[in-house]
Parts: structure tokens; sequence; C-alpha cells
């Protein structure tokens, strides 16, 4: 049976916001939706409708004369009309509100939380990520053409004048190249606004050179958008003088800063720290391997697509600009198996799960198949407690063989698409995704009830 | 439950009004004579400012024109009917053979604002109005509303 929830409002609140909830309760009678009608006359509101009346409803209708608040129907299909039209065509109304009932498009969903959680973002957490998502497209054009070069062998690009040289040329030395300088120039873009982008583009520069590598890139973007912040706060010129600010004193002074900084202060400590970091997870054993591909699958499903996955992942993006390819294969199957896992557990388990999840289980296989971890999210909210431990532990295992089997991925994106040229053993790969899989449906099949 | 809000003297069977502007001063005077309201003519206003709003002539041959006002002492009900039927600019263009005209007071208590909203919703059902149409004494609008109550 339909259901829908109403709401009734007149200027005087004595007569038509009863008259109009009488008839919508009929009208509902007789055309056989069950319809439930809040009442918002003098009297305060009556037949309040609950969080879960909302939740059931397939559409809402709004008969009011006076301004009625909305909010609460967020993501309803909402008839709003004056409360006289309830009154004179009711069952018109309830028809018409079904109409709009267009059912939520799964992927619509994953997309709006995705947004809704991107507008979230505050502070230092925000800035990163903005400086990270200008750098991503550089890294998949540069990692998609650096694995074409491989197509003629893995040593082909060797070969001076060669297609594969200039493939990995593009990939390698201009891609790559512009990925740390983009994600310290767009994250001070991020602070301080366009004048944030010539010191930040610049530290950027310097961490490669210096090799402080993605991790002096973070810290030179975040120092370039301070410190134009600051200058900009401080220095006070007189009117006629104002021109010079953006186009002389602002970059100059703040990429003299920065610049200065990377050089004498950060650079050193931080080409440490990298080289440390670089050597060894390249020369990392089988056991250290598979605990370390384990915590990064972890991190990416504990949140789907949350600070901590992106955590994760922007540690094995900013890993490629320092030539190491193995934790972003760890990353990016992990990050696929916990959409893949709950579509394969509505498969396997269909009597655990709502008509409509297992609909949604549908769409979880497109978004799986494209790294779109937050895919997850519908089903994780539904039932927290034993959706996300399933999907970790599945993500855990496939991070992990991912790393045992010393899979590369030069592409830090793309998902199924992209296994075919950029990652160094196909194969091994998808069954290592497989495994996660079938471990996260089994997971779920043991920890989930069933429906009655 | 109606009879707590309906008065004896507060019904017309016969209205001779035809028109809407009568017809409201018509069922505002057995207010003034009972000393439900201060002021006939102020209260008469507030009505009709709640008529410019949309028409209380809610079609199927009901009105209900209503004012809540400080003016209002006691919370009231006044019954009218008219055989003619009187062009009231409903919403369904045909003219209006039942009125209730309900005056609240600013502060008035809930008990009588239930009261008016069950009345409200009995008349949207066709056997009350129907009743309703046939009633001649205050025992037969009582009844006519009891089926619902």
């Amino acid at each position: 049976m339909k259901k829908i929830v109403a709401v009734t409002a007149c200027p005087t609140g004595i007569a038509h916001t009863y008259m109009a909830a009488e008839n919508l309760e009929m009208a509902g009678k007789e055309l056989n939706v069950a319809i439930k009608v809040e009442t918002q006359g003098s009297i305060g509101a009556e037949n309040q409708l609950t969080e879960n009346d909302i939740k059931e409803a397939d559409a809402v209708i709004i008969a009011a004369a006076t301004k009625v608040d909305k909010s609460r129907f967020e993501g309803k299909p909402i008839l709003e009309v004056p409360v006289e039209e309830a009154i004179k065509n009711p069952k018109d109304l309830i028809e018409r509100a079904l109409k709009m009932e267009k059912p939520k498009d799964y992927i619509d969903k994953v997309e709006k939380i995705h947004e809704e959680r991107a507008s979230q973002r505050t502070g230092a957490y925000k800035h990163l990520m903005t400086g990270v998502s200008y750098m991503i497209p550089f890294v998949v054009a540069g990692g998609i053409s650096i694995a074409l070069s491989f197509l003629w062998g893995y040593k082909a690009f060797q070969v001076q004048g060669t297609l594969p040289a200039a493939l990995m040329q593009i990939g390698s030395g201009a891609a790559f190249a512009l990925m740390v300088p983009i994600l310290s120039g767009f994250l001070a873009y991020s602070i301080a606004d366009r004048p944030g982008l010539v010191p930040g583009m610049v530290g950027g520069m310097l961490a490669v050179s210096t090799g402080a590598g993605f991790l002096g890139g973070i810290i030179s973007g975040f120092l370039a958008g301070y410190t134009v912040y600051y200058l900009k706060k401080t220095i006070k010129l007189p009117k006629t003088m104002e021109g010079l600010m953006p186009v002389l004193i602002l970059p100059v002074l703040s990429t003299l800063i920065v610049g200065l900084l990377m050089i004498y202060v950060v650079g050193t400590p931080m080409k440490t720290i990298m080289t440390g970091l670089t050597n060894w997870l390249k020369g990392m054993g089988s056991t250290n391997a598979v605990i370390f591909g384990a915590l990064l699958g972890l991190m990416m499903a504990f949140d789907m697509g949350g600070p901590v996955n992106k955590t994760a992942y922007t540690f094995a993006t900013g890993l490629l600009a320092s030539n190491v390819f193995m934790p972003m294969a760890a990353v990016m199957a992990a990050g696929m198996t916990p959409p893949l896992g709950l579509a394969l557990a509505t498969v396997l388990f269909r009597n655990r799960f709502t008509q409509e999840e297992r609909e949604a289980g549908k769409a979880a296989w497109v978004l799986g198949a494209s790294f779109i971890t937050e895919g997850a999210i519908p089903f994780a909210a539904a039932d927290p407690f034993r959706v996300i431990p399933s999907i970790m532990v599945g993500s855990a295992v496939t991070g992990a063989l991912s790393m045992l089997f010393h899979i590369e991925l030069r592409a830090p994106h793309g998902g199924i698409f992209v296994i075919p040229i950029a990652i160094s053993n196909p194969l091994l790969y998808i069954v290592a995704i497989l495994i996660g899989m079938v471990v996260t449906a089994l997971m779920i099949g043991l920890l989930k009830k069933k429906i009655s | 439950m109606i009879e707590e809000i309906l008065d004896k003297d507060m019904m017309i069977f016969d209205l001779k009004s035809n028109d809407k502007l009568s017809v409201l001063k018509e069922l505002i005077k057995p207010l003034a004579a009972k000393d439900a309201i201060d002021d006939e003519d102020k209260f008469l206003d507030v009505v009709l400012k709640r008529e410019e709003e949309y028409s209380t002539g809610i079609g199927m041959g009901v009105a209900i024109p209503h004012g809540k006002s400080s003016l209002v002492k006691k919370a009231s009900l006044v019954f009218g009917k008219s055989k003619e039927g009187i062009d009231y600019n409903s919403m369904d263009g045909k003219p209006a053979h039942l009125f209730f005209l309900i005056a609240a007071p600013e502060n008035s208590d809930n008990i009588h604002l239930k009261i008016l909203a069950k009345l409200s919703r009995s008349l949207m059902h066709e056997e009350v109005r129907e009743e309703l149409n046939k009633a001649e004494t205050y025992e037969d609008v009582v009844n006519a509303f009891k089926k619902y109550e």
C-alpha cells in the first residue's frame, strides 16, 4: 500500500485545517492509500508526523495557506497546494502526489552523500581535499600515459625517439612532475584564494626538487596559504598603491618566505622522512606488506569515503610521485571491495535484504566496479554494526593480498576500467578483489538476520 | 459534544438575506444579542478580513465564516440555513445553504477549538450535510453531528 503524509494549515487554524485533513483522509481510504495528516491549527500540531511516518511515506502533501517548515521532508517528493485545494479535490491531490513519486535513484543518493560530505568539510581537511581533488586528474592522465608505454614492454621507453618514450615523457616527465606543485598550489588556493597559487606552486616545485615529496608539498601548501592569508591582513598600503598588492607585493613576498622556508627549514627533514618511508615501502618484507595492506584496507572501508578513507587514499596517491606504486593498488582494490561485497551478498543472501536493498545491490555492482566506495554507505547506514565490520574485514583481506602479490597501480582512480592497462598483474589483482568480496558477503550472511 | 458550543438561541433556520454581506450581518446579530462579542461592526470587519484571504464558502453548499479576535468573549457558533441558497462566492461557485459562523476569542481554550475542529471535519461527510439540510430543530442539528462524533 502506498503511503502519504500530509500537513494542513490555514491562517486562523480553526476550520479549513481540519476540513482539509478530513477530506484527505477520506480520499485516502477511497483510493486505498495510507495517509496520515498532521493538522497545524490554532490548537497546535495534532496527529504529528513521526520521523518513521515520513521515512515510510512515498510522497508528501502540504495543503496550507501559511508557511510550513519543509526541512523534515527533505528528499521526498513534495506537493504543495493551497489548503482549499485539499477540500475541493483531495483525490486528485493524492493521485498527483503519488505520480510525483520517482523512486529515488540509488546512484543519485550516493552522489548526494558524496556532495554533502564535500560541503561539510572544514578547515585544514577541506583545504587538503581541495588540493587533492585538483591533483587527481593529473595523476590519472600521467599514470595512464605511463601504463600505455608499458604496452610495448616494461623497458620500451628507454629507447629514445620511440612512442613509448614519448608516452613516458608525457606521463612521468610532465603530468607526474606537476602533481605535487598542483597539490600544493591548490591547497594554498583553498586557504588564500588566487594569491595563494604562486607561493603554493613554487613551494610544491621546491618540495619535489629537495626530495621532500608529497608530504613536503602538503606542508608547502599550508605554508603558502597561511602566509598569504596573514600578509593580506597585515600589509596596509595607501589607496594609490593598492593595485601593486596582487601583482607585485603578495607574490614576491610570499614566494620568498615560502621558498626560503622550504629550502632551509622544511626540505631536509622532510627529505629524510620521505626517503625513509619510500625505502621502507619498497623494501618491505611479506609480513609487513600484508599488515600494511590490511591496515590500508581497514581504513578504506571504515568510513567509505570519509576522512579516514581519504587519508589512506591521499597517502597512496602522494606516493605515486615518489614512484611507489603498491599502496595505490591496495587502496583501490580495498575501496572497490565494499560495494562489490555487498552487491554479492544481496545475490547470495536475498532474504537478509529488503526489496529496496536488493535493487540497490544492482547499482552497487557498478559503483564498486568504478571504485566509488560511497556505494556501500546506504547499506552501512541501515545496519552499521553488521555491515561496517563485514566490509572492513573484506577490504583488509583484499588490501593485504594486493600487497602480498606485489601488485602495482600507476593510476589513482578508474576501478575496473584501468585494471587492464595500469595494473601490473591484472589477473592476481582480480583474484584479490574477488576474495575480499566473498569474505564480506559471507560475513554479511552470517551477521545479518533474515528479514521476516 | 456540539451541544457545549451550540446555543438554541444562536440558530436561524430561515435566513432572510440573499447576499454575502447581509448574511454575515444576520449571523452576527445573535452573537451580539447573547453578549458573546463586544462590538458587532468590528467583529464583522474581522470576519470580512478573513474572507479576503479566500472565501470560507467551501463548496458543497456549506460556508463557515469565522473570526478569531479579542472582541470575542466566549467561543460561539451560530448555525444558519437558507432554503433558496445564497451566493457566497464559494469555491465551487454554487450557492451556500448551510452556514456556521464561528467566533473564537484570541485566547480560547483548547476544548472549544477541538469541538470546532471536529465540527469542521464532520461537515466533510455527505451524510452529515444531508441531515443538516433536512434539520428543522436544534435536536436535528445536534443529531446530525452525532453521526460523526
